[in-house]
């Protein structure tokens, strides 16, 4: 049941994300929904769900858009992985670190991007990178992580409920 | 003797009479009708009111059950018209649907005539690549439709981009605006060679930037750039865009200049799918205008 939901989650937001998305940018920005999606399960569940979800997003973005396999899913995988260690007690009904780490996945994960680009194009526009890519897309992606929080968080919250009962775990 | 006596004695007679009379009067009224009578008129005056009393209530009675009655079926009526409007609005959306897309694909046609060697075929633009990094994105059409790899993506307004990956139901595309993206280009106008690649700081804007142009050109704002006869991919003669700006590199040897791209890459649905490379057939633009006339001069 959990792996059936999280899977349509991921594959919803991966249709919406590279359909509608687009539509709604403000000066060329975008959300990355999928990172909120990996960050909140990370925070929610743990480093090995919140691995698991980064690969399959990840996994999405190299089938239909990467010009390498492997290179988003490893990306996701690892922020999910890290995001999912470095907070093992908190209190989930508090928005402000789901915000906090989505902020700071996007950036890290945009300067990766960065990085790469330098790699194989070697050009670097710091300062274009840093104020008309980063940064909106950085206030974008914090925006809808609240929605998106809420909403995994009342999904998993129901799992957890079903689960209980299921395997008498409590 | 009574009234009633005097009756019964002379009942033959005054039935003979009232006959006779009536039949006098049969006679002598048949024809003129034109006027009433004073008799007509009294009978008018006193029953016609009642008439009308009557046939109003009859009519009101008619009306109320036979409204009840007609209420359903105009009901029913109703609503089947309403299901036509919504069916026929449909129709109408469906049409308007079909005119626009009629509208794309026979521009379309346009520039697949112009190529008439290559073969080719409409395609739709089913996702886009979420980042603002890159311009990639994948097409409705896929090797199951005769897609392959390195084919040239157009609009009946210029150059779109290129094939990269096929898959069986669609094909991933990557648009001219990709900073991975090198189409070698020249001018129209003077012939200057170029290559036109994509940059992620020109992205958002929908521009790009032609590269490597001799410092010695005569390349001026305003020319328009066409992919040149040095690609392996991309056919001579299609239309990338119009020059914006011109800038010298910091070298001083070459130029580079900012193209607007004719094709409003931001906004775009549909698409020609064109098989890449060159044939000999193929609208000759080796040499700028001004060049071939020359040659043509010198030969003569």
């Amino acid at each position: 049941m959990r792996i059936f939901l999280v899977a349509v989650i991921i594959l919803v937001n991966f249709i919406l994300q590279t359909t509608v998305l687009p539509y709604i940018s403000i000066a060329g920005a975008l959300p990355h929904t999928g990172l909120s999606i990996v960050v909140s399960f990370a925070l929610l569940r743990g480093s090995t769900e919140g691995a698991v979800t980064g690969f399959f997003t990840g996994m999405l973005l190299d089938i239909f858009f990467g010009m390498s396999v492997g290179y988003y899913a490893l990306l996701f995988l690892l922020m999910g992985l890290v995001i999912g260690h470095s907070q093992k007690e908190f209190y989930r009904e508090n928005y402000l670190l789901p915000i906090i780490f989505c902020l700071l996945a996007t950036l890290v994960f945009e300067s990766i991007n960065f990085a790469t680009g330098l790699l194989s194009q070697g050009e670097a526009h710091v300062v274009y990178f840093l104020l008309r890519m980063v940064l909106p897309e950085m206030l974008y992606t914090a925006v809808f992580t609240i929605p998106i929080y809420r909403f995994l968080f009342g999904i998993n919250d129901w799992l957890e409920l079903k689960e209980k009962y299921k395997y008498r775990l409590f | 003797m009574s009234l009633f006596a005097f009756l019964q004695r002379h009942k033959k007679k005054i039935v003979i009479i009232v006959i006779l009379v009536l039949a006098v009067l049969a006679v002598f009224t048949s024809g003129k009708k034109s006027k009433g009578n004073i008799l007509d008129q009294a009978a008018g005056f006193v029953i016609a009111p009642l008439q009308e009393v009557a046939a109003g209530t009859a009519n009101w009675f008619e009306n109320t059950f036979t409204n009840r009655r007609e209420a359903s079926q105009v009901k029913e009526e109703n609503e089947m018209l309403k299901e036509q409007i919504v069916s026929l609005q449909a129709d109408l959306d469906r049409i308007a649907k079909y005119e626009l897309e009629n509208k794309k694909l026979s521009a379309l046609l346009k520039i697949a005539q112009k190529y008439e060697q290559h073969e080719s075929f409409g395609a739709t633009i089913v996702a886009k690549n979420p980042g603002s990094w890159y311009d990639v994105f994948t097409i409705d059409k896929g090797s199951g439709q005769g897609v392959v790899p390195d084919m040239v993506l157009c609009t009946q307004g210029g150059l779109v981009g290129r094939v990269l990956e096929v898959s069986a139901t669609y094909s991933k595309g990557r648009s001219i605006l990709d900073s991975r993206s090198a189409v070698p280009a020249m001018s129209q106008r003077t012939g200057d060679l170029g290559v036109v690649k994509g940059d992620y700081t020109l992205m958002n804007d929908g521009l790009c930037r032609m590269e490597y142009i001799d410092a010695a050109a005569e390349i001026v704002i305003g020319d328009e750039i066409v992919t040149s006869h040095l690609s392996d991919v991309y056919p001579p003669g299609i239309i990338i865009g119009k020059v914006t700006e011109i800038k010298t590199d910091s070298n001083g040897l070459t130029k580079y200049a900012i193209v607007e791209p004719a094709v409003d890459l931001k906004h775009l649905d549909t698409l020609l799918v064109m098989e890449g490379g060159k044939h000999p057939q193929d609208p000759d633009v080796q040499m700028g205008t001004e060049q071939q006339e020359q040659t043509q001069e010198d030969a003569q």
